[in-house]
């Protein structure tokens, strides 16, 4: 995560809980052979205006947004394991050979 | 207390490392009753260490308090999974570290200048632009530059006191101005995480040449990044500036600044032709 990402994140973050709104925030805490973004990685899904940030683009990141409205909702943290072993010459978007793990969790909007 | 909120936890990843501080951030990703609950540790140099928000209970904040701290006084470490005993419970906890942020010092503000600023920022520097001609230290040639600043070569860091976190680059107009600067910068003591200079072979031995009839140490020359940048044919003031910006990386990281191509070869270990 470069500054300008950290500084992106708490924008975005700032902005949903001064508009009132709960979104997700997912990290990724560790990763295992080749994935396109490293530990760190951080997406905030926001189901008024979208997303901030990237875990890595592809099947991968749409199976962390799933869990993400799934956090948003019951606003329980969820850990999302993304493999991305597959098959290597399926022309998959995920090709690139690893695992990741993510937390992703819910933003209240309230002070907490 | 209670758990630190993630924009709140954010906000002190950047404000810290800009105030020139290091914050380490504890979150509770285990599946338990303290999942997401957040704390962070501020070290900022001659200010008391501070805490904000909480992890677990009472009892376990000490040894998290303990781990940040090792982490921290760890040069090596980088965000990642911790484990946590506390009460004879393990809890996995995420921590991040931010360092002061590194800052990107170029003096000069001409054609070099302007895609280096972008490139820098880009990279994470806080940018400093320093030239001595008004209408060229201006924020509107420099938009992403943190500051730019008019100020005679004599005295280019008056206003910008290097450090150990610095990377000095001279790219001024003249010789003579890069050479005034530079010696400023090679008698830092400590000294800056980098210095770079621009100039061609033969400018870069004329410098050296009169570096050392000043009575500069033969030992400080080896500190100076001349010419500057790595060897990938730039030529056009943008293309330099990658070139630069890739070295900065290097030292930054300690690459080779080899290609990955010549340092894998797949083709020649794996994928052998047969006679």
């Amino acid at each position: 995560m470069t500054h300008d990402d950290d500084r992106s994140l708490t924008q975005a973050l700032e902005a949903a809980r001064e508009a009132g709104r709960r979104c997700a925030l997912a990290t990724i805490v560790s990763t295992k052979g080749s994935t396109p973004r490293k530990v760190g990685a951080r997406m905030i899904v926001d189901p008024d205006t979208g997303l901030v940030g990237t875990v890595g683009g592809g099947c991968g990141e749409a199976e962390v947004i799933e869990a993400a409205y799934r956090v948003i909702e019951t606003g329980k943290a969820q850990r999302v394991n993304v493999d991305l072993t597959d098959d290597l010459v399926s022309w998959s978007p995920a090709v690139c050979g690893g695992v990741m793990d993510i937390f992703v969790e819910p933003v209240s909007p309230e002070r907490s | 207390m209670t758990s630190l909120h993630p924009a709140e936890a954010t906000r002190l990843l950047v404000e810290v490392p800009e105030r020139g501080g290091s914050v380490v951030v504890s979150t509770v990703v285990g599946d338990n009753q303290f999942t997401g609950n957040r704390i962070a540790l501020i070290v900022i140099e001659n200010e008391k260490p501070e805490l904000r928000g909480s992890l677990i209970l009472e009892s376990g904040t000490d040894s998290a308090i303990q781990l940040m701290k090792d982490i921290l006084e760890n040069p090596h470490s980088s965000d990642g999974l911790h484990k946590l005993t506390v009460a004879d419970q393990s809890l996995e906890i995420y921590i991040e570290i931010r360092r002061p942020v590194q800052e990107l010092v170029v003096v000069g503000a001409g054609h070099i200048a302007q895609p280096l600023a972008h490139l820098g920022a880009l990279l994470g520097f806080q940018v400093t632009v320093i030239d001595d001609r008004p209408e060229f230290a201006t924020q509107e040639r420099f938009p992403s530059a943190d500051k730019v600043i008019r100020a005679d070569f004599s005295d280019p860091f008056r206003d910008t006191p290097l450090h150990t976190r610095s990377h000095v680059l001279l790219v001024t107009r003249g010789h003579k101005y890069d050479y005034a600067c530079l010696i400023r910068a090679l008698q830092m003591d400590p000294p800056p995480a980098y210095i770079g200079m621009i100039g061609s072979r033969r400018r870069v031995r004329a410098t050296y040449v009169q570096l050392l009839e000043e009575g500069i140490a033969h030992a400080l020359l080896d500190r100076i990044h001349a010419p500057v940048g790595l060897d990938i044919g730039a030529e056009t003031p943008e293309e330099i500036a990658v070139a630069v910006a890739a070295e900065l990386i290097m030292v930054r990281r300690g690459g080779t600044g080899v290609s990955l191509k010549g340092v894998e070869r797949i083709v020649e270990r794996f994928f052998k032709e047969d006679k």
